[in-house]
């Protein structure tokens, strides 16, 4: 009952003293807002990432040398024939390709660019979803042959030097010309796609190996066929890798990585939200302090009230339902202001932005609550305050 | 309609203990019109706290209308101040933020009343003491005399069997004083309400048909 009348007296009063209930509400919206921005920009870099592993998909598997040159039988490579019959020889497994890695020079038109080169197989286009800009992908026919898919930085490399068609066109890699048959556009980066995609460019893997000093088959990524469990490939082909080229294989699921990054931004996210709470306590110890003075500067209202009949819980929720007015306004704004700065920050970093429902939801639980704890004590105060001491007070 | 037998109050004054009522024995019937006097410090006030049911005494007993004050809840007593008595104050002690009507109508608010009826009983009151036409006026805006018609306005609103007032016109001057009290009188002689009025006055209390003298925390019958 009341509460009508109550949130009547309560914004009468909040009105009354602007600059007092200002100051109050701007430490709850600093506080709510740095929560819900905080939350929201955790959110929303977790998606990101969620959203680059999807595009190349979750079937992924990726397999390597453990721990580097720990080769009892000593050896330390794939050979290549043992890659390319994995398609065949695993039923669970699609799709596979080997990656080998050379850095060198590149050079066009008298300037150079220090590069990585990485050689791989023709599935690699569909293992990596490379969907070219021009020209074609490498092929299994061209075999030891010097073409090469130039990724988004070469091309723009060799566009400032002049070069705005690239296809055809060859250019010097560790002394070697190298012909241009496709181009590729710059592909959003996971753990799973090489990074050589966007920085270097792409050689068939044989003609790696005629570089002086011969890189080794040392990395490769299998794409599971349609339907198979990720365990079941992932035994498959470290049986496959052990037997056949008796090596120790250490191999990494897409789905583990997904896993274990949604973890680690789970904590990131708990952590961006605790810095944030810290500010919305500072914020509702400020509304205590408000409605405190509240309190003390109307002990007189407080004891004239009392004598015309109001109970000690009138008294009581008068104030709760100010504190509570208060800290859900400012929640209110403070959500918008962390959405907006979600929103700003989002655009200048490219990401998607999106708004995060619970920490919105969280955001008006966690005002209405801090209104009812921070307003408690002294709402409780002005009802325990003994009505003609009240009315005593000048 | 008030008995009180033997209403004895301390308060603290720092280290010492100040007995301000020393056992006081009172009856007051319905319809009576009854003055207190005294010199300040003698008590009238607290008597007057106790009898409106906004302090409780620390031994005797209070009998308001076949209830014992003892018995009763703080939420009992806020229900008595709420609908039994009307309090008129030497300072007003009208709510600075609110206009006329709304203090009028402040102790029906209380009882949850709707505020169609609470509107209609205020301007109701409001015409008894000659201010319905200040009704949307701010204490701010209004003399001393007529804020004080204002809170007895608000005194009557709640439909009270006994009215306290304590020094009522102590801060009005001598003309407007009179118009105060005539309003009481004719409170009392017109409707046959019950007033208890605290006053420094000898020409008020000359006045009053039942005077009662307050000494040292007992009070006399003149």
């Amino acid at each position: 009952m009341l509460i009508g009348e109550n949130i009547k007296e309560a914004l009468r009063s909040l009105v009354g003293s602007k600059q007092r209930s200002l100051l109050a509400l701007l430490g709850i919206v600093i506080g709510i807002g740095s929560v819900i921005a905080m939350v929201s920009i955790g959110t929303i870099v977790q998606n990101e990432a969620l959203r680059q592993f999807k595009e190349m998909g979750t079937d992924i598997l990726q397999a390597s040398m453990s721990s580097g040159r720990d080769s009892r039988q000593g050896r330390n490579e794939f050979s290549l024939r043992t890659v390319m019959d994995i398609p065949y020889e695993c039923d669970r497994i699609s799709l596979a390709t080997p990656q080998t890695s050379v850095y060198g020079k590149l050079q066009f038109s008298g300037n150079r660019l220090d590069i990585p080169a990485l050689g791989v197989a023709e599935s690699a286009k569909e293992l990596f979803k490379i969907d070219l800009s021009a020209g074609r992908f490498i092929s299994d026919l061209d075999k030891n042959m010097f073409y090469c898919v130039i990724g988004s930085k070469v091309a723009r490399f060799l566009r400032q030097n002049g070069l705005s068609d690239p296809l055809g066109e060859k250019i010097l890699f560790n002394k070697e010309y190298f012909k241009i048959v496709g181009v590729a556009p710059e592909l959003p980066m996971n753990s799973m796609r090489p990074y050589q995609i966007n920085e270097g460019i792409l050689i068939p893997v044989t003609t790696s190996f005629r570089f002086p000093r011969a890189p080794k088959i040392q990395q490769l990524t299998v794409r599971l066929a349609p339907g198979a469990d990720v365990p079941g490939a992932t035994a498959e082909l470290k049986e496959y890798l052990q037997a056949r080229d008796r090596v120790e294989v250490r191999i990494t699921s897409a789905e583990e990585l997904i896993n274990r990054m949604q973890k680690q931004m789970q904590m990131f996210t708990l952590l961006l939200g605790a810095i944030g709470s810290i500010s919305l306590i500072v914020g509702g110890v400020g509304v205590m302090n408000v409605m405190l003075v509240s309190v003390s500067e109307r002990k007189r209202e407080i004891g004239i009230r009392r004598a015309l009949g109001a109970r000690r819980a009138d008294i009581q929720a008068q104030f709760l339902i100010e504190s509570l007015i208060l800290c859900f306004v400012g929640g209110l704004i403070g959500i918008a202001l962390g959405v907006g700065s979600s929103y700003v920050i989002s655009r200048l970093s490219d990401w998607h932005f999106l708004v995060s429902l619970p920490a919105v939801f969280l955001g008006v639980g966690v005002s209405v609550v801090i209104g009812l704890f921070f307003g408690f004590y002294p709402a409780r105060q002005a009802a325990n305050m003994s009505p003609i001491e009240a009315l005593r007070e000048e | 309609m008030i008995k009180m037998v033997d209403i004895r109050k301390s308060f603290h004054l720092g280290p010492v203990e100040v007995e301000i009522l020393r056992g006081v024995d009172l009856q007051v019937e319905g319809g009576d019109l009854l003055c207190i006097v005294g010199a300040s410090g003698c008590g009238k006030s607290t008597l007057m706290n106790i009898l409106g049911f906004l302090d409780i005494p620390d031994k005797g007993r209070y009998i308001f209308e076949d209830r014992e004050m003892r018995d009763l809840s703080d939420s009992e007593l806020s229900e008595i101040r709420n609908r039994k008595i009307g309090f008129v104050f030497q300072q007003f002690f009208l709510l600075p933020k609110l206009n006329a009507a709304d203090n009028v109508c402040l102790p029906l608010v209380y009882r949850g009343m709707g505020k169609r009826e609470r509107d209609e009983i205020g301007m109701r009151m409001l015409e008894k003491v000659g201010m319905a036409d200040r009704a949307g006026h701010k204490p701010s805006e209004l003399s001393g005399g007529q804020q004080q018609r204002v809170a007895i306005a608000r005194a009557l609103a709640g439909g009270p069997s006994l009215i306290l007032a304590d020094e009522p016109t102590g801060a009005l001057d001598k003309n407007t004083s009179r118009d105060i009290i005539d309003l009481f009188w004719e409170l009392n002689k017109g409707q046959g309400m019950t007033i208890i009025l605290i006053t420094h006055d000898p020409d008020i209390a000359r006045e009053c048909p039942r005077v009662l003298r307050m000494e040292d925390g007992r009070v006399f019958s003149d």
